[in-house]
Order: structure tokens, then C-alpha cells, then sequence
């Protein structure tokens, strides 16, 4: 769902930081949320496929992910994979409360139901 | 009657006859006769004059056909291993600096562009040439920092000591046979002195000679410890109270009860920045890693393009029961996959 008005808040939509956020379902479908416009959510989906892509790439080369943390000058994206085949990506501000929360709101992830 | 003054024979290999001729007479100026300069407009020529020449010092430029600067070092110093060597480039990268450092040059410098920047190369050369090799050296590289000092040293397996000060904080670092065995700084010791050192913004630093240390407080592999050194001093950066002053680490403290979690490094990779192998340990396989490091750097170029985030940095990979990092810089690319244990360490960081 690209591009769907988002129908309920986002979790940690509140927690000063928190760039974006996204879910990529195991049917390659997307669920994206962006707190910050340069953070465009047709961009957040495009990178959810390419670090998908990435997370397959490493499990053939014998490092399957538990986690994975990119880590830039003004930004870290946190990818963990779900056992459903679900990935959740989140995007913060380094030095931030997201920053610091991200395994919180991993946590809130995997409680999910699968296929939510 | 005084001694006879000691005329010193130096080789300056450029394919740039204008410079040859330039350096030529400038140097020959400042000299005062006690430089005996010759000059080869290439390489090979440069191997051919050394054939039963005793030079004390042999200056070259990098890109030169053929045959470039760095291959001729590499050359050099199996033919002449105690030769020294200095390279002066009007193409200085960080890339090729450490590549001429890595094949023994001891002095790597921009080509000047005024006659002062000529003097100062006259000083360095005269310092380099004055300069009696002994246990433990004085150095006379520039811009080199000590994560650089530490890294050559580890890998040309040496045992010195690294003296380190500035205003705030004086401390040593002990190396034995390319392996981190102990630091000290102010009242701490192990690898909460080594960080604290590493941290430091500016200051001066030695090599000295080995001796032993009065005991041994760090254990891991170096290139951890040097990765670590890293990301401690990002936090300690991004820590810094609201005066800019940085927060310091606690000591670090002996673990004589409880086993605390200690990292045992299961692989490392260095290469440089086009992904030439630097470095290799327990890599099972080197075309696997550095493919993965140049993928990584791709990757993070193209989310880049999609949303603003700056240089990147690193990528930690969090595996079953350990984790790797891959750690991409503009001069090299590093690649550490570390297990955890719970096997007592000797030391942590309170």
C-alpha cells in the first residue's frame, strides 16, 4: 500500500527523532510512515525493498541477519527481520530519544500479530 | 683541524626533467655542497644508477610511467631494505600516502608550489637524512594520526612503545610483536586508558623503544581494539558536556569474580578503498568479504540518493552469537565479524 492515507498513528510517531518508519510485509506489499519531508515515503518503500534485498544477499553469503544498523553522518536505519518473513525499518536521528528507543519499539514489532 | 664534513648522496627520480632541473639547483643551493644530488627521469634508470651506488637517500615521485613510484618502493626495499626513502608527489591522497608508507617510504610530501614550500621540504629531507635508525625512532611523517602509528606498527608485527600527552592526559601504549598488550593514562590502565588516549583531539606522541610493560591489561586483537577505539571516542564526542569538554571514561577495573562478556574476533579484512586486500585474518573468504564491503558501499551510496543521511559510516551486522561490522573510510574498508564469550576477560570497562 504505497501510497494509502495512513488511517492510525504510527507507532513512536511521537518520540522526538524518529525519522521514519516502514514495514515490508512477506508479500513484498509496504507500510511506510515519515515524520520529516525529506524522508518521502515513496523513498522509504524503495529502500525497504533494496535493504530486503540486502538482508537475502547477506543470509546467501552465511551472515543471515538478526539485525542490521546502518549507520550514517545524520541518520541510522535499524532493520530487523521478523520469523514471519515481515521486515521492520526504522530511520533516527542520531543522538536522539528514537535513537535510544529503537529496541522498545523493536520490542512493539515483533508483539505484533503476524501478518500485521 | 676540523673533520671532514660528510657529503650526503641523494637520488631524485621524476619523470618531470623541469623539476629534476629545479630541485637540482635549489637543493644544491641550500645544501652548501654537502648534497651530492643525481637525478633519473624513471624508474628503471633510478635501479640502474643504484647498481653499486651507496645513496644515503632516495627521493621519487609516484605517478611515472611504466614503472610508478610505488612499485619502484616496493622494489627498493627488497633490494635495498635499508635505504631511505621519501616520496614527493604533486597527486597526494590519502591512498597513496599510506600505500608509499606500506612499502617503506618514511616521508611522503606534496610537491611544493613556492620556494618556501621548498625550504620546508629541504628541512625535512635534511632531517630524514641526519636521522640515525635506532630502537624505538623519532618521526618526522606529518598529519599522521595515532590510530595510523598504531596500525603500522601492528602490522609490521614491531614492539615499541607509543608515549602519548597533551595538557589533559599523558599515557603509553605498549606493543609487543604487533599486539596491544597495555596502556596507561593518569590513573587508568587497559583498554579504558587505550580509549581515553585514542579520544584525544590533539596532541603529541612517540615511539619509543620496547620494554616490558609493568603488567599486561589488554588481550583482544588489535583491529578491534582500534575499531572500538572508534566508536568510544564517537560517543565520547557525542557525550561531551554543553562546555565542550569531553567526558572522560571511567577507569577500567580488574574482573576477579563474576565472568563478564568478553569478544573473541572470528575474522578480519582490510583492503583498501578499491578493494586491494591490506590485511587478512581468518578470512575464510577474501573475494566473498571484499565483494560484501564494496555492496555495502554501493548500497549506502543509493539510499543516499533517496534520503539525506550524510557520510556513512559503518554497518553492523547482528548474527547468531556475534556480529560483524563492515566500516568503510575514504583511504580503506574494514570487515570484523566478532563472536561473544562468556570466558573472563581480565579486564572491562567499568
Amino acid at each position: 500500500m504505497s501510497s494509502s492515507p495512513q488511517e492510525k498513528p504510527a507507532p513512536g510517531a511521537t518520540i522526538p527523532g524518529l525519522l521514519a518508519c516502514g514495514l515490508r510485509r512477506p508479500d513484498a506489499t509496504c507500510q511506510s510512515y515519515s515524520f520529516d519531508e525529506m524522508y518521502p515515503r515513496e523513498h522509504l518503500e524503495d529502500m525497504l525493498h533494496q535493504l530486503a534485498g540486502t538482508m537475502t544477499w547477506l543470509a546467501g553469503q552465511g551472515l543471515a541477519p538478526h539485525r542490521l544498523t546502518w549507520t550514517f553522518e545524520q541518520g541510522q536505519i535499524v532493520l530487523i527481520p521478523r520469523m514471519d518473513g515481515a521486515l521492520l525499518a526504522l530511520a533516527t536521528q542520531p543522538n536522539t530519544e528514537a535513537a535510544e528507543s529503537v529496541d522498545q519499539l523493536v520490542e512493539e514489532f515483533f508483539s505484533l500479530t503476524p501478518g500485521n | 683541524m676540523n673533520a671532514p664534513t660528510k657529503q650526503y648522496q641523494i637520488l631524485f627520480v621524476d619523470d618531470d626533467p623541469d623539476f629534476l632541473a629545479m630541485i637540482r639547483d635549489f637543493f644544491a643551493t641550500l645544501g652548501e655542497n654537502i648534497w651530492q644530488i643525481h637525478c633519473a627521469t624513471s624508474a628503471d634508470k633510478a635501479i640502474e644508477f643504484l647498481k653499486g651506488r651507496k645513496m644515503d637517500l632516495v627521493v621519487t615521485d609516484v605517478n611515472m610511467p611504466m614503472l610508478d613510484g610505488i612499485q619502484f618502493l616496493h622494489i627498493l626495499n627488497r633490494t635495498h631494505p635499508d635505504l631511505k626513502k621519501a616520496v614527493i608527489t604533486a597527486n597526494a591522497t590519502e591512498e597513496k600516502r599510506s600505500a608509499c608508507l606500506a612499502e617503506g617510504a618514511e616521508l611522503f610530501i606534496e610537491k611544493p608550489r613556492t620556494p618556501e614550500g621548498l625550504k620546508s621540504i629541504f628541512v625535512m629531507l635534511e632531517e630524514l637524512i641526519t636521522w640515525t635508525p635506532q630502537e624505538g625512532f623519532q618521526g618526522v611523517l606529518r598529519r599522521v594520526g595515532l590510530q595510523d602509528v598504531i596500525q603500522m606498527e601492528c602490522l609490521g608485527r614491531n614492539s615499541s612503545i607509543l608515549e602519548i600527552h597533551n595538557l589533559q592526559l599523558r599515557g603509553r601504549v605498549y606493543i609487543e610483536d604487533g599486539r596491544i598488550i597495555h596502556a596507561q593514562a593518569g590513573d587508568m590502565v587497559g583498554e579504558a586508558a587505550f580509549y581515553n588516549l585514542l579520544a584525544l583531539a590533539s596532541g603529541e606522541f612517540q615511539l619509543q623503544p620496547f620494554e616490558l610493560p609493568p603488567k599486561r591489561t589488554i588481550e583482544g586483537q588489535w583491529e578491534f581494539l582500534l575499531m572500538e577505539a572508534a566508536r568510544v571516542r564517537d560517543e565520547m564526542i557525542a557525550a561531551a558536556t554543553p562546555t565542550g569538554k569531553t567526558a572522560e571514561l571511567a577507569p577500567a577495573v580488574e574482573s576477579s569474580t563474576a565472568p563478564v562478556m568478553g569478544v573473541h574476533v572470528e575474522e578480519t579484512l582490510i583492503c583498501s578503498g578499491q578493494g586491494e586486500p591490506l590485511y587478512l585474518w581468518q578470512c575464510p573468504d577474501r573475494d566473498a568479504r571484499v565483494a560484501l564491503l564494496q555492496n555495502v558501499a554501493q548500497q549506502a551510496a543509493r539510499f543516499n540518493q533517496l534520503v539525506p543521511l550524510g557520510n556513512f559510516d559503518r554497518l553492523e551486522i547482528q548474527l547468531a552469537g556475534s556480529r560483524a561490522v563492515a566500516q568503510l573510510k575514504a583511504d580503506r574498508m574494514v570487515f570484523v565479524r566478532v563472536s561473544s564469550t562468556r570466558e573472563k576477560s581480565i579486564i572491562r570497562i567499568a
